[in-house]
């Protein structure tokens, strides 16, 4: 029944890339966003399996959004890649710049209704948060003004699509103790960030060839990217300019501390494994920190 | 629990063909392969053969994959030269044998497994996608189990399913053979060891050096001194800009007298005429000034690694027609004088500012190992089990008679009796064990290439021995001028076959695999006859543990490799024969380190052993 497919939505965003050979630093050891390569986050990342998961046990409908400027194409085209998404969504206006959290989430909440041709989504995955200086308010706070159930850091979910509902397990922190695991069940739509660790697993013949079909789905897909892409403007989203961009943003940055570069800890020594002595020295190397523990 | 038609154990050549047929053919089958990809465990020499025989209809890649494959697989060249040399020390006597290679032969290719397995793999899938069906790699087949008339299948990393047949394409060290009970373990008698490594060479050289045109290519065989009192030889295959270097022995006359596959190899190596085939001009690198600081050594390090990476991508380019046109095309250089003056400046930058040299080397880029089936001596008389039907290596088959070396297409001919009878099953709805297996078992029986695998030739025969006819029969010694003599007559050679093929090949292969034929007939011939070949490049043959660290593993924490009989003849003897020196002694027994097993298969025969669970072990990147 074509009424009772999933929607699901993913948001995500486009950061820059830490990883060694990509980023780039100004002299003062602030973050050099021009030179720095930028990529879909690693949180996003998380949060376009978990979708693909649903495409794979469900057969969801899954439509991928961010909020960014032009260049957020590329994000969107690597969550493609992984979620084999059906639509991408761009939100891009000079008019959203300077946005916080909640301004953000107005524009993402206006995104995920223009979704699946403005089909209520039953369930929009975010990353925990990200990893370029933001706090995690914004999938709770676009989950709440979207008004849907939200759960953080979910490690597991399942869909009961007859019944309509969703039973997700979330790793929940207590201070001195290890994690808990908790099991929750919620009715259809729920908001869900989704956490780091979160991996989909495929134990079944016919998942493991629905994943092949959907990765290679995907290649093909991602690389006509643009003929999924819908790009929207405050005005085609119809946000109200005062709640989005810096008028809508009631924070106030007081000071921003810098963030000096971490000098490097570790250096790399070069052993050529075929010279006995530098192999013994390696062996000793570990020998005596095996003896200080 | 889920239900499939048919599965498919193993993706190497034989179960991808077996995959492709079956959707040729409109059914539902799944492929599951233990490697992390498709084409990451297999290896081969490799020369892939389509073949027309006289009687009979042998079953060809072709048939299966349509005439694209001809055009659109990635195959290195065609084989038309087929070169047998006897070999002493620096002498070398040579035999042209292209017409024996051609004998019944549409086209000869030579292959990695690696890149054409990958080819095959996306026809195959994509067509099994049709019927429902597809490939799964990374995962292994655990076991299979019969209850209640169905037939169940557990693997590690996925829930049982249910399947109406099975075709079992799990190479030679099948583990479905063993845990159905099928067929016993392969024993030393009934295999061959076959080692090879990679060498890179920029196309036109090799043409140049080989004397072949950018449109064809050339296999040399070996034997004689090189084989080190084996029974078995040594082969060179052109690929495009790669050859493929190695031996195939006799496993049991490697047990009789323990030698280090690699070295073998080694001994190939330093023939004279292959020291000349195989040099290349490679960049050697100045050790790096220890006092100099840390910062300024990696920078030194990173630059003379890239640099030297350019100057080879730009050489290979620059010794290939079509890498030139693509350069030229690219707009990045405007004629081949420019590329060579880049090559120049590079060259000489590395030296001046780095103290690169450059010298007369070569390059190896893969070390590979595994078991062949013997066809003659272990092919499966009754290649089914229930509803499990063996093909290729799995089922033990695969032609190995003097300078004919076949098992890829061996098996895509197997694959297609085996899709063609479970096809068969499937549309009559009669799954009996007897209807099917005994539907392909007659099949197979009826394969030009079991014939092979029985008997003499004598066609054959004779245009081998017609390739020899210059040989003066008298200086080779003993009973085998004899048998020269004779069978250079036809009425002779028929008589004679005939009553061979009477008394059966068994008992005649002995005479005609013996340390006689493969060694000391081509050591007279190249002492005696032979031209003494010359060369001063003294190569840098890579040590075993060189050769190891260059190949791609998924380590296990634990095992697939159980040594039951630490303490055995046999076992103290894989310290030696296991390709990787996997084995060493200790206290008196034998250990195993499992991390560098390439799973050749050779410590088998008295070993719990097991393939890795899916996505561990090697990744083979050219096979
Ligand atoms: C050195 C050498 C030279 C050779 N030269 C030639 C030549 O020139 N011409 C020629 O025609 N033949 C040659 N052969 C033989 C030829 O390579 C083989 O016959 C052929 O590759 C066998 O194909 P296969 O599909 O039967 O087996 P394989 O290619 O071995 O494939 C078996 C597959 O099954 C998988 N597998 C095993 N167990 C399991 C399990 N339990 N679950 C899931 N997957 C599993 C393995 O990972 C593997 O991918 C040569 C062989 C060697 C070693
Ligand atoms: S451990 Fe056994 S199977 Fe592995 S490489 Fe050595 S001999 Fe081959």
């Amino acid at each position: 029944m074509e009424s009772s497919r999933l929607n699901v939505s993913v948001i995500i965003k486009l950061e820059p890339d830490f990883s060694e050979g990509n980023v780039s630093y100004n002299s003062d050891g602030t973050l050099n966003r021009a030179e720095t390569k930028s990529i879909l986050g690693p949180h996003s990342a998380v949060a376009s399996m978990a979708a693909l998961n649903t495409k794979i046990m469900y057969n969801a409908d899954v439509s991928v959004g961010t909020m960014g400027p032009p260049i957020a194409e590329q994000a969107l085209q690597q969550s493609q890649l992984i979620c084999d998404a059906d639509e991408l969504h761009l939100y891009s206006d000079r008019i959203f710049a300077g946005a916080d959290t909640l301004a953000t989430a107005e524009v993402l909440r206006a995104g995920v209704d223009k979704m699946h041709g403005g089909v209520k989504s039953d369930i929009v995955f975010s990353g925990h948060r990200a990893s370029d200086g933001e706090t995690g308010q914004t999938g709770p706070q676009t989950a709440w003004k979207l008004g849907y159930t939200f759960f953080g850091n979910v490690i597991g979910f399942s869909v009961d699509l007859e019944r309509r509902l969703a039973r997700v397990t979330r790793l929940v922190p207590i201070q001195g103790l290890h994690d808990v695991i908790e099991e929750l069940e919620a009715p259809l739509p729920i908001f869900i960030t989704i956490h780091p660790s979160y991996k989909p697993v495929f134990t079944t013949v016919s998942q493991r060839l629905t994943f092949f079909k959907c990765q290679k789905e995907a290649r093909d897909r991602s690389a006509l990217y643009k003929n999924y892409l819908k790009t929207f403007t405050a005005q085609t989203l119809g946000v109200d300019p005062k709640l989005v961009g810096l008028p809508g943003s009631p924070t106030i940055v007081y000071r921003v501390e810098k963030i000096p570069r971490a000098k490097t800890s570790r250096m790399a020594e070069i052993v050529d494994g075929s010279k006995r002595d530098q192999i013994k020295a390696v062996a000793k190397k570990i020998t005596d920190m095996v003896k200080v523990k | 629990m889920e239900k499939f038609d048919v599965a498919i154990v193993g993706g190497g050549s034989a179960g991808l063909a077996a995959l492709k047929q079956l959707a040729n053919l409109g059914k539902q089958a799944v492929l599951l392969e233990s490697g992390k990809a498709i084409g990451s465990k297999s290896i081969s020499g490799g020369i892939l053969y389509s073949k027309k025989p006289k009687h009979g209809k042998a079953y060809n890649v072709e048939d299966v994959y349509g005439q694209e494959f001809v055009t659109d697989a990635p195959l290195e060249r065609p084989i038309l030269k087929y070169i047998l040399h006897a070999t002493s020390n620096e002498k070398v006597y040579s035999i042209d044998l292209s017409a024996a290679h051609s004998y019944q032969t549409n086209y000869a290719y030579s292959v990695l497994m690696n890149k054409l397995n990958s080819w095959f793999a996306k026809q195959a899938g994509e067509s099994a996608e049709k019927y429902g069906g597809g490939i799964i790699p990374g995962v292994h087949v655990q076991s299979v189990e019969w209850k209640d008339g169905i037939t169940t299948i557990e693997t590690n990393e996925l829930d049982r399913f249910q399947v109406k047949a099975i075709i079992a394409a799990d190479g030679v060290n099948s583990e479905i053979a063993e845990l159905t009970g099928a067929r016993a373990k392969f024993v030393p008698q009934e295999l061959y060891q076959g080692a090879k490594v990679l060498i890179k060479l920029p196309e036109q050289i090799m043409e140049k050096r080989f004397n072949i045109s950018e449109s064809d290519g050339a296999a040399h065989l070996f034997s004689g001194d090189i084989a080190q009192g084996h029974i078995g030889g040594g082969f060179l295959y052109t690929n495009r800009d790669t050859i493929s270097l190695g031996g195939v022995y006799h496993y049991d006359s490697l047990l009789g007298k323990v030698v280090e596959p690699y070295e073998l190899i080694n001994k190939l190596i330093l023939n004279p005429m292959i020291r000349e085939f195989i040099k290349d001009e490679v960049p050697q690198k100045e050790e790096i000034d220890k006092s100099l600081p840390k910062e300024e050594q990696l920078r030194i390090r990173f630059s003379v690694s890239k640099l030297i990476r350019t100057w080879q991508d730009l050489r290979q380019s620059y010794h290939s027609t079509s890498g030139t046109e693509a350069l030229i095309n690219s707009g990045k250089y405007k004629s081949r004088e420019e590329i060579l003056e880049r090559l120049d400046l590079i060259r000489k930058d590395l030296n001046s500012k780095y103290g690169t040299k450059f010298i007369t080397d070569y390059v190896e880029l893969e070390y590979s190992a595994k078991l062949v089936p013997d066809g003659k001596r272990c092919r499966m008389k009754k290649p089914y089990h229930k509803n499990v039907l063996f093909i290729g290596d799995a089922a033990g088959r695969g032609i190995f008679v003097g300078p004919r070396i076949e098992g890829i297409n061996v098996g895509v001919d197997d694959a297609v009796r085996a899709a063609d009878s479970v096809s068969r099953s499937l549309d009559r709805n009669n799954l009996d064990y007897e209807y099917l297996g005994g539907f392909y078992a007659h099949s197979v029986d009826e394969s030009p290439y079991t014939r092979d695998m029985k008997q003499i030739d004598k066609d054959y025969l004779k245009i081998f021995l017609s390739a020899t006819k210059d040989v003066p029969k008298d200086i080779i010694g003993s009973r085998y001028s004899m048998i020269f003599k004779l069978m250079s007559s036809e009425t002779f050679r028929g008589l004679a076959v005939g009553f061979a093929n009477i008394l059966g090949y068994d008992r005649l292969l002995p005479i005609l695999e013996s340390e006689e034929t493969y060694n000391q007939v081509p050591i007279e011939l190249a002492e005696k006859l032979g031209r003494r070949m010359t060369s001063d490049y003294r190569p840098s043959i890579p040590t075993i543990a060189e050769r190891v660290a260059k190949l791609k593993y998924d380590d296990d924490t634990v095992s697939h490799i159980k040594v039951s009989k630490p303490t055995s003849e046999f076992m103290k003897k894989m310290v030696s024969l296991c390709p990787t020196r996997c084995y060493s002694i200790e206290d008196n027994q034998v250990v195993l380190q499992h991390e560098g097993c390439i799973e050749c298969g050779t410590c088998a025969p008295e070993t719990e052993w097991r393939h890795p669970r899916g996505e561990k072990g090697i990744t083979y990147q050219y096979g």
